[in-house]
């Protein structure tokens, strides 16, 4: 018995915080959002500050714009990141390195490279009116700080692309050493192997990575605040402006944002588990 | 199955328990803060002085300029530190609010040995802190530099934006607001806010201003609504929504009509000065402004703003205002953090910081009541190409209203501009 819960005595303390400094920080947003514990003093509980933000377009456009770049810097990233795994294979174990120091780079250091790289008086830009290639940098397309999100999504592209990498390769290694002589001996071509092969096995990982990239560019604060337009902005520029502007009775709004963002978090979180637990079920484990 | 309950059960009770100890603690710390609190205000400055030794304190400030940074890190620190023995340490904030809000949180959980020891803040900042009992106590009666040399009754240093500081706070610097331009492409710069609008509809897409609440944003806003509502002087009684309402109609015109004709369509702002000034830094526009008379020349030196670059104020006047530094309520080391903020106000940090080379900065002191020698020794001091004389800033001053009015600008400007 002793020995059993041993290894769980011995986790306590480090889980214990953890959860008390994550959940706590949870339920006293969520509290306060509900008009509870309010720091302007007074408490009453109110569901006023969720109706506000529901009834608002400028929420749903927020939500939507969050959504969209999320979307987009996903898929592309996805995609990107499986080829880019693929070539990984190919190359020697120093190349490997290389490719993980893009993951050292904080997100807010890649979203100013890409401004100072893509904005109409970049260096992008003038390096193009340099070699006569456009007549005045204002020719240069705006891709920083554009409506659409173009500049957010860049520079998410650049970030994720290595993280899903580098989610991948390790399964793609293992899926190659061991099958890709078998798959060969029995007929099989390199596209059918990728096909029939490598793809289901793949897929758990690929997948589950995609949902971790998905969540955290639907949350993420720093680089639409650096590469976003005023208005609409992301949910979570949007939170972050609330909590900041001068009166403290709006902050209860800029905490129902937040909550909001966690459970859409968490329910992404879920998927990506459930998903998951259904491919290891249908015993995939033994490969 | 078991082995889940008990796990769970165990960790719930560590939870229970670790609440239990903050809770518990923060009452303790509650009974004990007014006695502990009051202590340094009532020692004498050689004790004082004789208990900072040693120390060190933190001071968070606002991080965006590398002069004002270089200034603490290169000049202050080691020369307090030889004087004193405090080690100042700089702690860069991007939005003085953000130390705010981990006061009110640390305040609220009764967290009585914060990281916070020195703030520098005013306005607005001091006004959440004060209401909300997060500074330590009235320390200017008690610095020995604030005693000396700085007059703390003028109205513009006992009034921070319309609230008295009560000691509270010590001023730290005065700024002024200025437009600055490239002189290369503005032959004549504009004198009121509606020739800026002019100046803007000939020359589309070079100016724009950062988004509010970003705070040089929300000071120009200001400028908007005094000159299109007819003077500052209204705005300083109490704040009146009505009023407000009506009295502010004509600068949401204003800022939609020059909207079109800003640096992208008006479509977005700079999120912040510092981009505002990479834009001009790039030539995307020609104009940015902000709270340091000196900046422009500053950063000429640097290399970072044309060699044609000059400043600019306006007919009716810029805002002008001091700056100020305080103690946190929780401060862990108040008795240093005196020591260092008597420092910062000591003739020689003041007229280092006045020396272009070094930030370049308004002093707070009374220039009659130093040295002769200091006296001149601040005569003497080039302030740099861009910089307007000291006359023509201090003809053109006008004071900071109170900090419900910037509340207001800063909200209704999203929904009367931003979102239009």
């Amino acid at each position: 018995m002793w020995l059993k819960i041993r290894p769980y005595l011995l986790l306590m303390p480090a889980v214990g915080l953890t959860l008390l400094l994550f959940f706590g920080g949870l339920a006293l947003g969520l509290l306060q959002s509900l008009g509870l514990f309010s720091i302007s003093g007074g408490s009453s509980f109110t569901f006023e500050w969720y109706q506000t933000l529901l009834v608002d377009q400028a929420f749903w456009k927020s939500f939507w714009l969050s959504f969209y770049t999320a979307g987009i810097s996903t898929l592309i990233s996805a995609v990107l990141g499986i080829l880019t795994a693929l070539g990984l294979l190919r190359l020697s174990y120093k190349w490997q390195r290389m490719t993980q120091f893009a993951l050292l780079v904080p997100h807010f250091i890649a979203g100013y490279v890409v401004i100072l790289l893509f904005m109409q008086s970049g260096w992008v830009s003038r390096w193009l009116h340099a070699f006569g290639l456009i007549d005045s940098i204002e020719q240069f397309p705006i891709l920083v700080n554009d409506p659409f999100g173009w500049g957010v999504i860049l520079t998410y592209i650049w970030k994720e692309t290595p993280f899903i990498a580098l989610m991948v390769y390790p399964v793609l290694a293992r899926i190659y050493q061991s099958w890709l002589e078998v798959a060969q001996t029995l007929g099989a071509s390199r596209l059918s192997f990728f096909r029939e092969i490598v793809l289901p096995l793949v897929l758990p990982a690929w997948l589950a990575s995609a949902l971790i990239v998905l969540a955290f560019t639907f949350s993420a604060f720093e680089v639409p605040y650096l590469l976003g337009v005023t208005f609409p902005e992301t949910l979570s520029v949007f939170s972050y402006q609330t909590y900041l502007s001068g009166s403290l009775e709006e902050r209860p709004l800029a905490l129902a944002v937040n909550f909001l963002l966690a459970v859409a978090t968490g329910f992404l979180g879920w998927i990506a588990y459930q998903w998951s637990k259904r491919w290891s079920v249908q015993g995939w484990k033994g490969w | 199955m078991i082995l889940r309950k008990i796990f769970t059960s165990v960790i719930l009770s560590v939870l229970v328990a670790l609440m239990a100890g903050c809770t518990s603690q923060g009452q303790d710390q509650e009974k004990s803060q007014p006695s502990e609190q009051t202590t340094p205000l009532e020692k004498s400055w050689e004790e004082i002085s004789s208990t900072a030794k040693g120390k060190t304190v933190s001071l968070y400030m606002w991080g965006g300029s590398d002069s004002i940074n270089r200034y603490i890190d290169e000049w202050v620190a080691p020369r307090l530190k030889e004087q004193s023995g405090v080690t100042l340490k700089r702690v860069p904030v991007n939005d003085t609010k953000d130390v705010i809000n981990q006061l009110l949180t640390e305040k609220k959980a009764g967290k009585t040995n914060g990281s916070v020891d020195i703030i520098w803040l005013n306005g607005e900042n001091f006004k959440i802190a004060k209401e909300n009992q997060l500074l330590f106590g009235s320390i200017a009666p008690k610095l020995p530099n604030v005693q000396d040399y700085v007059a703390m009754g003028a109205p513009d240093l006992q009034y921070d934006f319309g609230i008295d500081t009560e000691g509270m706070e010590v001023p730290w610097g005065k700024a002024q607001y200025v437009f600055i331009y490239d002189s290369k492409h503005v032959a004549e710069p504009p004198k009121t806010i509606d020739e800026l609008k002019d100046w803007i509809k000939q020359n589309p897409g070079k100016f724009t201003y950062p988004a509010p609440p970003d705070f040089t944003g929300s000071a120009f806003l200001r400028h908007v609504l005094f000159e299109t509502s007819g003077g500052y002087e209204d705005f300083l009684k109490p704040f009146d929504q009505q009023i407000m309402d009506e009295k502010s109609q004509a600068a949401w015109a204003y800022l939609n009509e020059i909207k079109p004709d800003l640096w992208r369509k008006g479509e977005t702002y700079p999120e912040s000065l510092a981009k505002l000034d990479l834009l001009y830094s790039q030539g995307e526009v020609w104009m940015t402004m902000g709270y340091d008379a000196a900046r422009a020349s500053n950063e000429i030196k640097k290399g970072t703003f044309p060699e044609s670059t000059r400043t600019f104020v306006l007919d009716k006047g810029t805002l002008a205002n001091a700056h100020y530094l305080s103690i946190s309520f929780n401060s862990a080391q108040p008795d240093a953090a005196m020591v260092a903020i008597n420092y910062l106000l000591s003739p020689e940090a003041q007229i280092a910081k006045f020396d272009p080379r070094h930030w370049g900065e308004d002093m707070v002191l009374e220039p009659s009541k130093l040295s002769t020698e200091e006296q001149q020794q601040i005569n003497s001091i080039d302030r740099g190409v861009a910089t307007l004389p000291a006359e023509a800033l201090a003809k053109h001053k006008i004071p900071e209203i109170h900090a419900d009015y910037v509340d207001y600008l800063e909200k209704e400007w999203k929904t009367n501009v931003a979102k239009d």
